[in-house]
């Protein structure tokens, strides 16, 4: 947190929501501990009922200075003063007291959240005070990764999509509501419709298929080649197909596949060193075949 | 793709035209015809742009158009779908009805073994309000656990010695040990537990899962239940279709309940004298009436009827391949036992369990009842825990070592808790235990949970949460969460309301056992 004055190059470092805040701000200012840790507490705990919809007690809790102008019954945040800060007493009371805040049985502030909270007041309840000038507040939360893209959006081929759905018999639904979050094939409804032709068929929407799910399908070997060429695929159940070691040894280098499930297949013992071949792969199941033996070798 | 967009009208067009309607009818009065307008309500005058729908799903099984997009009517009307990436695709819910003791299973509490009859302290029970099986009762004696308990796994899990089976997956089970309820009787717990409400009539959890994911296979029901044979035949729990309704959902959302006996879904067989064929042009006929009502009157469950004759259609070829287990190897038998042989048993139907999953049902719902042990408490929760343990270890190892843990979920437990103290007479070697809301035991494991986890702490005896509690809420809130779904943007207008499975109060997923 010392970088603050680098160039956005510099805050490689930085937790992520640090870096967003820093960037919005502009490189040259650093983001201060009321903006980026403050604030987002008081939003999630607090705002519901002391913000722009409601104002419970005549308090505010969404603008920093409506924080410090406190309730009908008075200032609630006492710079420096936390003893004096009601805001404080109430988030330290225990979930018994009938005055605890946040109350109707929300869920309280964690003891991290608190003490972000009582560092905050202790050192004056300054809206510009830098995140760095709090060495000692607990680690903010790991902010998750923003979402990464699987696969292209597929948004725009939704006719085309539907298309092949109806003369292939099967379905091509969204993972998620998420655009990018891809495409999966699922052939539970019918999976003997589903064989080497209709996978061969699928090749144009292939950038957008995450996942396969080709349980007792009829593919073969055959269609395992044309997996190959899906090179956003990630999940691949093969369970009860006719594939063998041969058809695995024609994904080799795939680059992304991660879970691939081979129960009940025809492979052998020649699996595992087939497996081997797929960079990406972190899960794998091999339960019924002649390579189940080999499968905790290869699979964990 | 079952999505509002990708609809293609034209496979829909022949039956897209405007209905003739209750004017045409040459026999019915015109005070009648306008007496009968007037009663068209909103939702049927909304329900009459589904009519297509419908009719195309009916076309799909005559074979008039391609199979796949054209689903059913609900999926079509465009199920909300997975709101973000989902964890699960499945879950299969274990439900011990009658609600075993956390004494005996998850909740060990060593320091009661010193305490043997005394007075659980009044500061404990803190003035609560007991059920009339114990309020009349002069003392409240402390029961510690006649079974002994141990550690096991990685994880170091303690576990009863009931359950020497599930002991083994100590390092694939999510215990919560916080879980609480208002209610203290089977029903409204039950209920609670099944529709997220006390009160009858509200649509359960795997209806409110099929509403947002829609079906998998539309060969089979989204939503299953199976109720397993008693091993014991005292304080039985009523089991009703109130505890896996739709509610008011449509009603295809409905769990399909695979009977214990005889043929697993009634009718699905011919009956004698009438072949396929019969039985199709009957269909046929029904749907052609029950079409031309929705055409007149527009109400939107005269297309889930259709859609339940489809099912049931269906189903005479699905169910069948389903139920056959010839084509289970040795290894199955030797996982789950003799008894999985037996139709009803809850071995069978921890057996049918996973090939439901296999065949992607979304919701399996198994009960195993007469957990409700309010007197001879170690005699009785040892033959329930006989007829449990082993078929449920089972179960989770058979999906473990076919790679379906990781995206169905098993759940496994009671409705409520039940008390320290015994009920009736407290001896060294038999007690009871009387309902308990305030805390109680669940295990959870796969579909995206925290594996070889613990959550949630009681106090010494188990009768007050001291350390994250998990209202059943919140345990609907994370089911949601795992299956892609934001609790509080799955909802359905009714009564004025967006209803939701997790209601109005405060609910939250808990992060901290998502895996």
């Amino acid at each position: 947190m010392r970088s603050s004055r680098r160039r956005s190059g510099g805050l490689r470092g930085l937790p992520a929501a640090l870096a967003l805040a820093a960037a919005s701000i502009g490189a040259a200012a650093e983001p201060s501990f009321y903006a980026t840790r403050v604030a987002p507490l008081l939003d999630r705990h607090c705002v519901v009922c002391h913000g722009p919809d409601k104002q419970k007690a005549g308090l505010r809790l969404d603008r920093h200075e409506l924080v410090l102008a406190g309730a009908e019954s008075g200032v609630v945040v006492v710079p420096a003063k936390l003893k004096e800060s009601e805001l404080y007493r109430r988030i330290t009371l225990p979930v018994t007291d009938e005055e605890v805040m946040p109350s109707d049985g929300k869920p309280l502030l964690t003891p991290d959240e608190v003490k972000v909270i009582a560092l905050w007041i202790e050192r004056g309840a300054s809206v510009t005070a830098p995140a760095s000038a709090f060495p000692d507040a607990p680690a903010p939360r790991p902010v998750r990764a923003a979402a990464v893209a699987l696969a292209p959006d597929w948004r725009s081929r939704v006719a085309e999509i539907a298309a092949l759905e109806r003369r292939l018999g099967l379905r091509i639904v969204p993972r998620s509501q998420v655009a990018t979050d891809g495409l999966v094939l699922r052939t539970a409804s019918a999976p003997r419709r589903c064989d080497d032709a209709a996978i061969a068929a699928l090749a144009p929407l292939a950038p957008f298929l995450v996942e396969a799910e080709l349980a007792r399908t009829a593919i073969s070997d055959t269609a395992l080649v044309a997996l190959r060429t899906w090179e956003n695929l990630r999940t691949l159940d093969l369970t009860r197909t006719r594939v063998t070691t041969a058809g695995l040894a024609a994904l080799a280098g795939h680059p992304r596949l991660e879970v691939i499930n081979l129960t009940d297949t025809a492979v052998d013992d020649g699996a595992p060193a087939a497996l081997a071949r797929l960079p990406a792969l972190q899960r794998t199941w091999l339960f019924g075949t002649k390579a189940a033996n080999e499968a905790a070798a290869a699979g964990r | 793709m079952n999505r509002a967009e990708l609809h293609d009208p034209s496979l829909c067009s022949d039956h897209g035209g405007e209905s003739p309607g209750v004017w045409h009818l040459p026999h019915v009065p015109a005070g009648l015809k306008r007496e009968w307008l007037a009663l068209e309500t909103r939702r049927h005058f909304l329900g009459r742009g589904m009519r297509a729908l419908g009719a195309a799903s009916l076309a799909t099984l005559l074979g008039r158009a391609g199979p796949g997009l054209m689903a059913r009517p609900a999926e079509m009307a465009g199920a909300p779908g997975p709101h973000f990436a989902p964890k699960a695709k499945r879950a299969i819910y274990l439900f011990m009805a009658g609600s075993p003791s956390q004494f005996e299973t998850w909740d060990y509490k060593p320091g009661l073994a010193k305490m043997f009859d005394q007075d659980l302290p009044e500061s404990v029970r803190g003035g609560q309000v007991l059920t009339g099986m114990t309020a009349s009762q002069a003392r409240f004696p402390i029961a510690p656990s006649v079974y002994k308990f141990s550690q096991h796994g990685r994880c170091g899990l303690w576990a009863s010695e009931l359950f020497p089976h599930t002991a083994r997956l100590a390092d694939d089970l999510c215990v919560l040990k916080s879980l609480h309820t208002e209610a203290i009787n089977h029903e409204p717990a039950i209920l609670q537990l099944t529709t997220g409400n006390m009160f009858a009539g509200r649509p359960s959890m795997g209806a409110w899962l099929s509403y947002g994911l829609g079906a998998a296979n539309e060969e089979l029901p989204t939503f299953v239940v199976m109720t397993s044979k008693m091993p014991v035949r005292t304080n039985v729990q009523a089991l009703s279709n109130r505890l896996w309704s739709s509610g008011f959902l449509s009603p295809e959302h409905a769990a399909v309940a695979l009977r214990a006996g005889g043929d697993p879904v009634l009718y699905l067989n011919h009956p004698g004298g009438v072949d396929g064929e019969m039985r199709r042009a009957l269909i046929d006929g029904v749907n052609a009436l029950n079409r031309q009502l929705y055409d007149e009157v527009g109400d939107p469950e005269t297309n889930a009827r259709i859609a339940q004759y489809e099912m049931a259609f269906r189903m005479q070829t699905s169910v069948p391949e389903l139920t056959d287990f010839s084509n289970e190897p040795a290894s199955t038998w030797d996982l789950y036992g003799p008894k999985a042989k037996e139709p009803g048993t809850y071995a069978y139907n921890c057996l049918m369990a996973r090939r439901l999953a296999e065949r992607g049902v979304r919701f399996t719902q198994v009960f195993l009842r007469t957990w409700d042990q309010h007197s001879n408490l170690p005699t009785n929760i040892r033959l329930m825990a006989e007829e449990s343990d082993r078929p449920t270890y089972a179960l989770v190892t058979d999906l473990k070592r076919r790679g379906l843990l990781d995206d169905t979920l098993v759940l496994w437990g009671g409705e409520f808790g039940r008390t320290v103290y015994s009920q009736g007479t407290l001896r060294p070697d038999n007690y009871g235990r009387d309902h308990h809301p305030r805390c109680f035991s669940m295990w959870l494991a796969g579909g995206g949970v925290k594996p070889g986890f613990s959550y949630g702490e009681t106090d010494d005896f188990s009768y007050n949460i001291v350390k994250d509690p998990v209202h059943i809420r919140d345990l609907h809130a994370t089911l949601l969460h795992l299956f892609g779904l934001d609790h509080s943007k799955l909802s359905f207008k009714f009564q004025g309301l967006d209803q939701r499975l997790t209601g109005v109060l405060p609910s939250r997923v808990i992060d901290a056992i998502l895996a």
